[in-house]
């Protein structure tokens, strides 16, 4: 029986979410492989509009579909007025988001990568305590409304994470990084060697003097400048009265070196597809383009409630919550200098490549304050040590209004998120003083 | 269905096989402010199949798919078969148990409209808002599940135990020029719908702490004598001393395993310490655990001595020890791992006022407003507090952070209270990804000497 003729004849508007996900995870922890898990999900979750209110609930019984009908209606009684309609069909772009290569990697080959990373790890620092990760899934799913919209995708994510703990004595230095796509990618291992680079640099420790001096952030740092932006350009926030940005469309609010893109439709990308989580296609979004703010994300909601169209930034946190405005995959644009040539011009100064605790605090007002995980001192254009106890705080609506320099290099970190070297001239070093 | 558990069970390859099938239906009511911002009622059905190969390792496959429960088992053996384990995995000796746990519930919350459960959230949040003007934000929610467990394994046991649960609280934001204060009440209960009705007294009780400590002045820092109440104790016990009675936790650790040596003196010949499962009604009581241990009472400190810790089949066999009956998992979702049920301080022979009585200057220190805790180190912050002044109640005082070492708190108890009670509160336990598992916790009040508060 289908839900369809449970909800038609009580219901102006209703959108019904299929999905399914087979997962399977192979777990090391402390270089040892200690789980291996499949997973199947199987649900449904659907929204009506009754009377002019939203409703919503979701099931993964499938002999329960009358009663999940019926729960999504009574919420429906008592929703907020929903003052949009469920997405009209429309053509998507074609994304690459499924690989049989992917989709058919057996187990044993999941074990085999683990190992693979371990041996690249392991003999540089035989110290080190390795929890990986690696998680391959098989995702289709299908969005249907009564305006006829009927579409189906099918992704084949595949991710590895990595954390590293090396215990020194007082010493602690924890590494984190993560693969993602959804097509096979030659150069998986890519990520771990950048790891122990990292690791082989923090081998020499050395002091800087605390101050004012030029602050160079890796593409894994610049995630700090990134995350307040992400929450700021989110139009829920900007109908919220929240967001900085609220208001500031047209206006020149950064330096003009920086360039931030939304965008789900790169091939193979972890939060590619070719249509968001309510049926909308995805495309790609300009945002801030050469310094000036272009516009916000919207899921279906938020831009009726903002007078604007969807940007196709509906997405779900798992079949039991409704879709919210969220990031694709979020893109800082490369710039035209040679990452060599940023170092070169640096005296002294430092390169960022972790903090602590990002995200903590009221990051929407875009002031952060953090403790760095792992530093590198620059001197005369040299990256000569690590540098330890030190901490940086700002608030990058001011920092990124001057930018000395964007490096043509760019890397794609944490799976979903894409930056270059960003160089901020002179920001605020604390430490102990030497 | 349960021949078909037991059918894919004889069918199984591996050394142990474990099934678990969970039905749960969920409601949750959420007001903000003057918003009614949650209203909805969810669904949800799956299983899980645990396979042990004793020199390899455990595979496990979680599923929504019933139907097909011999591929299941199939796939979990086959993630077995690729773990690889230093030593071989033993578990402890467990008798196979068939049993069948109903609910006893007054009023079935599952036969309650969602008007009717969305007028009690209603009504705690005009009581919050309508308290007085200094209230600037409340939340007042609603929200019950209902489980529907089915546990068997290929040693015999066949488990069958409903959980219901309903839980009502109130949040309230106060403020006064920059000065912001909240607090919040929560209430559960296991027994049916009635008992969240006519709590107007838990609304009005959070209202009335925010808006009270407003005018609380920041507590002195310095070194006091404190009396915890309930609350603050049996929170304080579970999160300071609980988690490290957790036995995954000590084998794992060289330095906890150390420190939590059993015969080792944790306190005073007064404190006496339990987790307790089998107790009926309370928030974390289990019957049976997720891998059909029956719960008991387990003593953990005796007359101030460690006497014991919690168990899962597999960390019990390792150490050498009898299960316990604490291997939880918070759903279908997840294998089970060491985790508290209902933990307490046992009840004493002071009254409070013999216990404040004497003391010149110290502090009363109420409710829990989290904290944390790292290894023998922990911080709390308690929600509201009052001096202690020649012996009597005096002032409101907030911004009270009770911070320290664990043994030498434990031992520094010198007076425990003949008023024991077990909270009601409506929180959950998170550990590794598992999160909010349903935990119960007890306590009397207790006096703690020397305790060092910070502060201005």
């Amino acid at each position: 029986m289908d839900i369809l003729t449970h909800l038609k004849p009580q219901a102006e508007q209703f959108e019904i979410l299929d999905l399914q996900n087979e997962k399977t995870t192979v777990e090391y922890e402390a270089n040892q492989l200690k789980t291996c898990t499949v997973a199947e999900t199987k649900g449904t979750a659907v929204r009506v509009i009754r009377k002019g209110q939203l409703g919503f609930s979701a099931s993964t019984d499938p002999a329960a579909l009358e009663k999940l009908a019926a729960n999504a209606l009574e919420s429906a009684a008592y929703g907020d007025p929903a003052p949009f309609s469920f997405a009209d069909p429309r053509p998507a772009p074609i994304v690459r988001t499924f690989d049989r290569t992917v989709a058919d990697l057996p187990i044993p080959r999941l074990v085999e990568i683990g190992r693979e990373i371990l041996d690249l790890i392991l003999p540089v620092e035989p110290n080190a305590r390795c929890n990986v990760v690696l998680e391959r899934s098989l995702v289709s799913a299908s969005i249907r409304n009564q305006k006829g919209l009927d579409v189906a995708f099918r992704t084949s994510p595949f991710s590895i994470g990595v954390e590293i703990d090396r215990i020194e004595g007082d010493d602690v230095l924890i590494l984190y990084d993560q693969l993602g796509t959804t097509i096979w990618q030659d150069d998986y291992l890519d990520f771990v060697r950048r790891l122990v680079q990292k690791l082989e640099r923090a081998r020499t420790i050395t002091t800087i003097k605390p101050g004012k001096m030029p602050v160079l952030f890796a593409p894994t740092g610049t995630l700090a400048l990134g995350l307040p932006l992400s929450e700021g350009l989110n139009g829920k926030e900007v109908y919220k009265g929240t967001s900085p940005m609220r208001g500031k469309v047209g206006e020149k609010l950064f330096d003009e070196k920086i360039t931030i893109v939304d965008d789900g439709t790169i091939d193979g990308k972890f939060a590619s597809a070719s249509y968001d989580d309510e049926g909308v296609p995805h495309r790609r979004n300009v945002l801030i383009e050469r310094g000036v703010l272009k516009g916000f994300i919207y899921d279906l909601k938020t831009a009726a409630q903002s007078g604007v169209e969807s940007t196709g930034n509906a997405s779900r946190g798992g079949l039991f919550a409704p879709p919210q405005p969220s990031f694709t995959n979020f893109i800082i644009q490369p710039g035209e200098t040679p990452l060599q040539d940023m170092l070169g011009g640096i005296d002294e100064g430092i390169l960022v490549e972790d903090l602590l605790g990002l995200g903590q605090g009221n990051i929407l007002s875009g002031a952060f304050s953090n403790p760095l995980a792992l530093a590198f001192k620059i001197e005369k254009g040299e990256i000569v040590g690590r540098v330890k106890d030190l901490s940086i705080a700002g608030n990058i609506y001011d920092l990124l209004k001057d930018v000395a320099a964007v490096s043509r290099e760019a890397q794609w970190v944490y799976s979903t998120f894409y930056a270059p070297y960003i160089l901020i001239p002179e920001m605020n070093v604390a430490g102990k003083s030497q | 269905m349960r021949d078909r558990i037991l059918e894919a069970l004889k069918r199984s390859k591996a050394d142990y096989t474990e099934i678990r099938i969970e039905e749960k239906e969920t409601t949750r009511v959420v007001f903000r402010g003057r918003e009614l911002e949650t209203a909805n009622a969810n669904i949800d059905k799956g299983g899980i199949v645990r396979c042990l190969i004793r020199n390899k390792g455990w595979g496990v496959a979680t599923f929504n798919n019933l139907d097909d429960l011999l591929t299941k088992v199939d796939q979990a053996y086959q993630c077995a078969q690729v773990a690889s384990v230093p030593e071989p995995v033993e578990l402890a000796e467990v008798e196979p148990v068939q049993q069948v746990v109903t609910a006893q519930m007054g009023r079935d919350f599952r036969d309650v409209s969602l008007a009717e459960k969305k007028a009690v959230a209603e009504r705690y949040n005009q009581i919050v808002l309508g308290y007085s003007d200094k209230i600037i934000d409340s939340q007042a929610a609603y929200s019950d599940s209902f489980s529907r467990l089915i546990l068997a394994n290929s040693e015999g046991t066949y488990i069958e135990q409903e959980k219901p649960s309903v839980v009502v609280g109130a949040f309230a934001i106060a403020r006064d020029g920059d000065n912001v204060q909240q607090a919040h009440e929560t209430f559960s209960t296991t027994q049916g719908f009635e008992y969240v009705l006519e709590k107007d007294e838990l609304a009005r009780k959070a209202a009335q702490k925010a808006v009270e400590l407003l005018s609380a002045k920041p507590v002195k820092a310095g070194v006091y004598p404190v009396v915890i109440d309930q609350m603050l104790a049996g929170v304080f016990i579970h999160e300071a001393f609980g988690h490290l009675s957790e036995a995954d936790f000590v084998y794992e650790n060289p330095k906890a395993r150390e420190m939590m040596t059993l015969g080792r003196r944790f306190g005073k010949g007064l404190l006496n310490v339990f987790d307790d499962g089998s107790i009926p009604n309370l928030r974390g009581t289990t019957l049976y655990d997720d891998e059909g241990t029956p719960a008991r009472r387990n003593w953990l400190i005796r007359d101030g001595v460690l006497v014991g810790r919690l168990h899962s089949r597999q960390t019990a066999a390792k150490m050498g020890e009898q299960a316990s009956g604490n291997a939880r998992a918070i759903n279908y979702r997840f294998a089970p791992i060491v985790r508290m049920t209902n933990t307490a301080i046992d009840n004493g022979t002071t009254s409070f006022e013999d216990m404040i009585k004497d003391i010149e200057l110290g502090i009363y220190a109420c409710d829990a407003y989290g904290g944390q805790t790292q290894l023998e180190n922990f911080s709390f912050s308690s929600g509201y507090a009052y001096m202690i002044r020649k012996g009597q109640i005096a002032e409101m005082v907030k911004d009270v952070i009770l911070a320290g070492n664990l043994f030498t708190t434990l031992d520094n108890i010198d007076a425990i209270g003949n008023d024991f009670k077990w909270l009601n509160t409506g929180g959950g336990c998170g550990k590794g990804n598992q999160y909010p598992l349903p935990v119960g916790m007890g306590a009397p009040h207790i006096r703690i000497q020397n305790v060092v508060i910070g502060g201005e």
